[in-house]
C-alpha cells in the first residue's frame, strides 16, 4: 500500500475513524484503523465490535493494498505533521508516514485478527443532517451512563405518529423528540454513547438512517457509522406522559440557563434546586449547610390552580432539559412536587423533556 | 481465546530452568497473546506461562513462545486431543460488590438509616488531614461525621477521631460528632469509639440495598 494525500484529507479521515476506537479493549488490534487502498480511494475503519466507523477520501495511489495502525498513533502523527503532501506505504512490518521533512514509522498491527465487519450496504431514509444531529443532542441528554442497565443507555428509535420518534431515559428523567416527516420503518435501542459521535464521524448536509434488525446504520458523503442496537424491552414510556398540568410558568430560557448556571455554583448533584412557581415568575433557590446558597426571581408568566406551587429538581438534570429546549422561551408545566413535570419549548412542538421532581 | 488439550512437555527458559514431563494439560492462548499451559488442579494458577507482548511460533508439533527479555517457552505437542478457538469479545471487566466504595454510596442515599432525621451535607468532605466519608446534618442543627468500613478495627475509630478534631475547628459545622459504620465492628473498636464519644453502628448491606432512598423515579 502506498498512497499520497494532503495532510488535513488523511488527518480528517483518520481522526473521524479513530473515535471509534476504544482506549480500554481486551483486543488489541481494535486500538488499530484498518486502512484500504482499492482504486483511487482510502477506506479508514474503525470499530470498537459496538460502533463502527467508516471514513473514505480520495487520494493519489501509487500501490493498492491494506494494513492495520494504532488509530490514536495515526490521527496524532499525520495531524502534527507541517501542512502540504503526506505519503502513507507499508513495508514488511511498519507504516512509513511522511510528510515535508518528519518520518514516522509506526507497527504494523495483525490484519488477520481486524475484525471482519458487516458491509452490507442499506437502503436508509434521507434526513436532514443538522436536523438529526440537533435532535439526538436533545435527547440523548436523558439517556443513562450507567452500563449495568444498558437499555437505558440507549435512545429509542421507533416510527412516531408523523415520522422518525426518538426516546431516551435514565429513570429520573425522559426526553422525546419527533422528526416530522422521516419514515424510517424500523425501530430498535441504539446507543446513545455512539450517536453522540455521529456528528463528529458522518455528519453532513444529509444523513441517511436505516434501522435494521441488528444495527443502525447512518451514512453520508463523508461515510458511515454502525451501531449495534441494545437488545431488551425499552421502558413503557407513553402511559408516563401525564395529560394535563395544573400549574405553568413561561420564561426566558436564557435567563433560567444562567440562574442555573448561577446555582451550579453552590449545588451539586444531590443539592436540589427549588423552583417556586408564582405570580410573576418562578424563584429558583439553592442552599447548603456547610457553603451557603443562593436565590433569585426569574420574571415569567404563571398560570396555575394554586397561588404558588413548589417543586425541587436535581440541578444537572433540570439544566439538561432547558438547554435542550430549542425555542427563546421555555414552559415548564407542573402537577405538584411528587409527580413529573415536563419541560418543553413556547410554539416549538416536537420536543418534550419530562423530569422527576426531588423530595425535599 | 484458543483451547487446545493435549498430552505435552513444557520447557522454560529465561529466569529459571523449569520442565513439566509428559502429561495431558489445558494450554490456553488469549487474544491478547498471553499462553498458560494448566494442569487439572492448582486453582487458578497455571504451572508456566508467557505474558505478552511474545512471538508465538507453531511448529509441526511444538509451540515455541519468546519475549522480548529472551525467554523461551517450549511445549512439544504429543497428542492433541481438542484444539478450538471461540470469539469472547470484549469483556465488561469485574465488577466487585460490596465494597466500601458501595457501603458508602448506600449509606449517602440512606443516611437516615444510621440515625433518625440525618440529612446527607456531602460525600468525601474534605479536611486538611484527608476527606471524611459522609457529612451529614441532624435534625437539631448538628453536623455528624461518617466514616464507612467494611471491617470496623481501631484504626478507623482513631481516623475518625482525628477528621472529628479537625472539622470542630469550623465554626459553621460546630458541633460536630462521629458515626463509625461498619459491617462488622471489632469489640476493641467499638471500645474505643466509646470512650471517644463516637457512636459505632453496624449495617447491613444486603438489608440495606432493600431499603427504599427515597429517590423518586419516572419507573
Amino acid at each position: 500500500m502506498r498512497i499520497r494525500a494532503e495532510r488535513d484529507d488523511l488527518a480528517d479521515v483518520f481522526t473521524r475513524a479513530n473515535r471509534a476506537v476504544g482506549t480500554r479493549t481486551a483486543l488489541p488490534v481494535l486500538q488499530g484503523l484498518l486502512c484500504e487502498v482499492r482504486g483511487s480511494t482510502l477506506r479508514v475503519t474503525g470499530t470498537d465490535l459496538e460502533m463502527t466507523v467508516r471514513t473514505q477520501t480520495e487520494v493519489e495511489v501509487t500501490e493498492e493494498g491494506r494494513a492495520v495502525v494504532s488509530g490514536k498513533l495515526l490521527a496524532d502523527a499525520v495531524r502534527k505533521l507541517p501542512p502540504g503532501a503526506v505519503t502513507i506505504g507499508t513495508t514488511d512490518s511498519d507504516v512509513e508516514i511522511i510528510g515535508n521533512g518528519p518520518r514516522f514509522t509506526l507497527r504494523q498491527l495483525s490484519l488477520e485478527d481486524f475484525p471482519v465487519l458487516e458491509e452490507t450496504p442499506v437502503t436508509g431514509t434521507e434526513v436532514d443532517g443538522d436536523a438529526l444531529v440537533e435532535a439526538i443532542g436533545q435527547v440523548a441528554v436523558a439517556a443513562s451512563n450507567d452500563a449495568a442497565r444498558p437499555i437505558l443507555t440507549g435512545v429509542l428509535f421507533e416510527p412516531g405518529d408523523d415520522g422518525l420518534r426518538m426516546v431516551a431515559t435514565d429513570s429520573y428523567r425522559l426526553a422525546v423528540r419527533d422528526l416530522p416527516g422521516v419514515g424510517v420503518a424500523g425501530s430498535g435501542l441504539v446507543p446513545a454513547r455512539g450517536l453522540r459521535e455521529l456528528g463528529r464521524t458522518v455528519g453532513a448536509a444529509k444523513v441517511s438512517v436505516a434501522v435494521e434488525s441488528r444495527e443502525a446504520v447512518f451514512a453520508s458523503e463523508r461515510g458511515s457509522l454502525r451501531l449495534r442496537l441494545i437488545e431488551g424491552t425499552f421502558p413503557k414510556y407513553r402511559s408516563l406522559l401525564p395529560e394535563s398540568y395544573p400549574n405553568e410558568v413561561v420564561v426566558e430560557r436564557e435567563a433560567l440557563l444562567e440562574a442555573l448556571d448561577r446555582v451550579s455554583l453552590v449545588a451539586e448533584d444531590h443539592i436540589p434546586v427549588r423552583l417556586v412557581l408564582t405570580e410573576g415568575g418562578v424563584e429558583v433557590a439553592v442552599s447548603r449547610q456547610d457553603v451557603g446558597g443562593e436565590t433569585e426571581h426569574i420574571p415569567g408568566e404563571f398560570n396555575g390552580t394554586d397561588e404558588r406551587v413548589q417543586v425541587a429538581f436535581n440541578p444537572r438534570y433540570l439544566a439538561d432539559g432547558v438547554g435542550a429546549v430549542a425555542a427563546d422561551q421555555v414552559r415548564i408545566r407542573v402537577i405538584d412536587g411528587l409527580k413529573p413535570s415536563v419541560i418543553d419549548g413556547v410554539d416549538t412542538p416536537g420536543f418534550l423533556y419530562l423530569l422527576m421532581p426531588v423530595r425535599v | 481465546m484458543r483451547i487446545v488439550v493435549a498430552e505435552c512437555t513444557v520447557d522454560y527458559q529465561g529466569r529459571l530452568t523449569a520442565h513439566l514431563p509428559r502429561a495431558r494439560r489445558l494450554i490456553m492462548v488469549k487474544a491478547d497473546g498471553c499462553v498458560a499451559v494448566h494442569a487439572d488442579g492448582g486453582a487458578y494458577k497455571p504451572l508456566n506461562w508467557m505474558n505478552a507482548p511474545n512471538l508465538l511460533e507453531e511448529g509441526d508439533g511444538t509451540w515455541v513462545v519468546t519475549n522480548p527479555k529472551g525467554e523461551r517457552l517450549v511445549i512439544t505437542l504429543h497428542d492433541v486431543i481438542h484444539d478450538s478457538t471461540f470469539e469472547l469479545g470484549l469483556d465488561p471487566g469485574l465488577q466487585k460488590d460490596g465494597v466500601e466504595a458501595n457501603l458508602q454510596q448506600l449509606l449517602a442515599d440512606r443516611p437516615w438509616v444510621l440515625e433518625d432525621g440525618l440529612t446527607l451535607i456531602r460525600r468525601e468532605y474534605p479536611t486538611d488531614i484527608g476527606p471524611v466519608d459522609l457529612l451529614c446534618a441532624d435534625p437539631h442543627g448538628g453536623t455528624v461525621a461518617i466514616e464507612v468500613k467494611r471491617r470496623g478495627e481501631i484504626d478507623g475509630v482513631e481516623q475518625l477521631a482525628r477528621y472529628l478534631e479537625r472539622l470542630s475547628l469550623d465554626p459553621r459545622l460546630r458541633p460536630v460528632r462521629g458515626i463509625f459504620a461498619a459491617q462488622q465492628i471489632t469489640p476493641q473498636a467499638r471500645t474505643l469509639a466509646a470512650a471517644r464519644g463516637i457512636a459505632a453502628v453496624e449495617v447491613d448491606y444486603e438489608g440495606l440495598q432493600e431499603v427504599d432512598s427515597g429517590e423518586l423515579r419516572l419507573f
